[in-house]
């Protein structure tokens, strides 16, 4: 099986199986109602399990906020494509992400928009549950 | 002929890479090449699961949690399990996927990693089990089994009572027996069947399927950074770096 199939077959297993089971935890932490749409500059992109992180700085006004974004396992990224290297502290970048219900600056990423203009979703387990605030 | 000189060595190369000893005895006894990666597979031939047939008093905590899960969730307050805390899921969920797996058939043992966690089971051939009050509990107990033709047929005992497969609850006596089978499919079926007369009125019975992964390598994978925890209510919460 190539790993072309490989992805749809697991994208078919995401259908059959309870969220719960697919990610790391329930997702139900983050509001399902709206996304923000931001850019910003990354100050870190981590690597590492249970989930990847993207910490990134928004001019807000003479301020500067900062977010925290969950990402998903990487090893569901590597298997899409994705590369420890795609992303670096510095970049500009454009994201999309379902924010915290609870008001922390934080949120789970739905899609980034990197330097180069190409744009990438997140294998986020229901995703489509996510309804997206229009830019 | 050019063919001789490519085949030659290719011929060399298989023969080195898949054990010939193994593949011959493999082949005069029956017992199915299974070694190398899997994921789990829908498949017409693999039954839906059903619910687990668990005594009255069982099935009413059973429900009760299943409806406090979905309660929590609705409030965007879900109710923090084993993996916020990023433990493995143990026996029978590490059979569940969703990630990939590798089997590894070796003299004596057949090995079965899931790359979620690392999780690792092992299944020691043609040994005899234990008594249950000799094997501590653990996540994943101890397995033996033996090749019945072409079906593997393992028996694992030793589960301890948190670690659980989809919030169903178990005794310290729960047995798993599974049969393991390559049809002509291609699917790899994983029978099991739950045994544990103190909580189920009858065996739990259900099936897995799994799809081969050609050239699949699995990954690693470490709990390197978890940032979910578990707060004084049970809910699980996110930690934010520079808020702690």
């Amino acid at each position: 099986m190539t790993l072309k199939k490989c992805i749809l077959c697991l994208s078919f297993i995401a259908l059959a199986i309870p969220g719960t089971l697919l990610g790391h935890h329930s997702f139900a932490v983050y509001d399902h109602s709206r996304t923000l749409n931001l850019k910003g500059k990354v100050t870190m992109w981590k690597w590492s399990n249970p989930h990847a992180y993207l910490d990134i700085d928004v001019q807000d006004g003479a301020d500067v906020k900062h977010y925290t974004l969950e990402g998903t396992s990487i090893n569901m990224l590597q298997r899409l494509g994705w590369r420890s290297n795609m992303i670096k502290a510095g970049d500009e970048v454009k994201v999309v992400f379902a924010p915290l219900l609870n008001g922390e600056p934080a949120g789970l990423l739905l899609e980034i928009t990197l330097p180069s203009g190409e744009t990438k979703e997140l294998p986020v387990p229901a995703a489509n549950t996510f309804k997206r605030t229009p830019e | 002929m050019t063919s001789y000189k490519i085949i030659f060595p290719l011929a060399i190369v298989a023969l080195m890479s898949t054990q010939p000893a193994a593949r011959a005895q493999q082949a005069s006894t029956g017992v199915p090449d299974i070694t190398g990666s899997w994921e789990r597979a829908r498949d017409a031939s693999i039954p839906a699961q059903p619910q687990p047939p668990l005594k009255p008093q069982y099935m009413k905590e059973y429900q009760a949690k299943l409806q406090a899960l979905r309660e929590g969730n609705q409030k965007g307050q879900p109710i923090a399990d084993h993996v916020v805390m990023c433990l493995p899921d143990g026996m029978p969920g590490m059979m569940s996927g969703p990630f990939p797996m590798e089997i590894l058939q070796s003299k004596g043992q057949v090995t079965i990693i899931q790359e979620a966690y690392t999780q690792v089971r092992r299944i020691l051939l043609d040994r005899e089990q234990k008594p249950i009050d000799d094997v501590e509990p653990g996540f994943y107990g101890r397995s033996v089994g033996h090749w019945e033709g072409s079906t593997l047929l393992v028996d694992t005992l030793g589960i301890k009572e948190n670690v659980l497969y989809q919030n169903v609850p178990h005794s310290k006596d729960m047995r798993i027996k599974e049969r393991i089978s390559l049809g002509a499919n291609g699917i790899l079926r994983d029978e099991v069947t739950v045994e544990d007369p103190a909580v189920l009125e009858k065996p739990w019975m259900f099936t897995f399927g799994y799809r081969r992964m050609q050239d699949y390598q699995l990954l690693e994978y470490i709990c390197e950074d978890n940032r979910e925890y578990a707060d004084d209510k049970g809910v699980q919460q996110i930690r934010i770096p520079g808020r702690d």
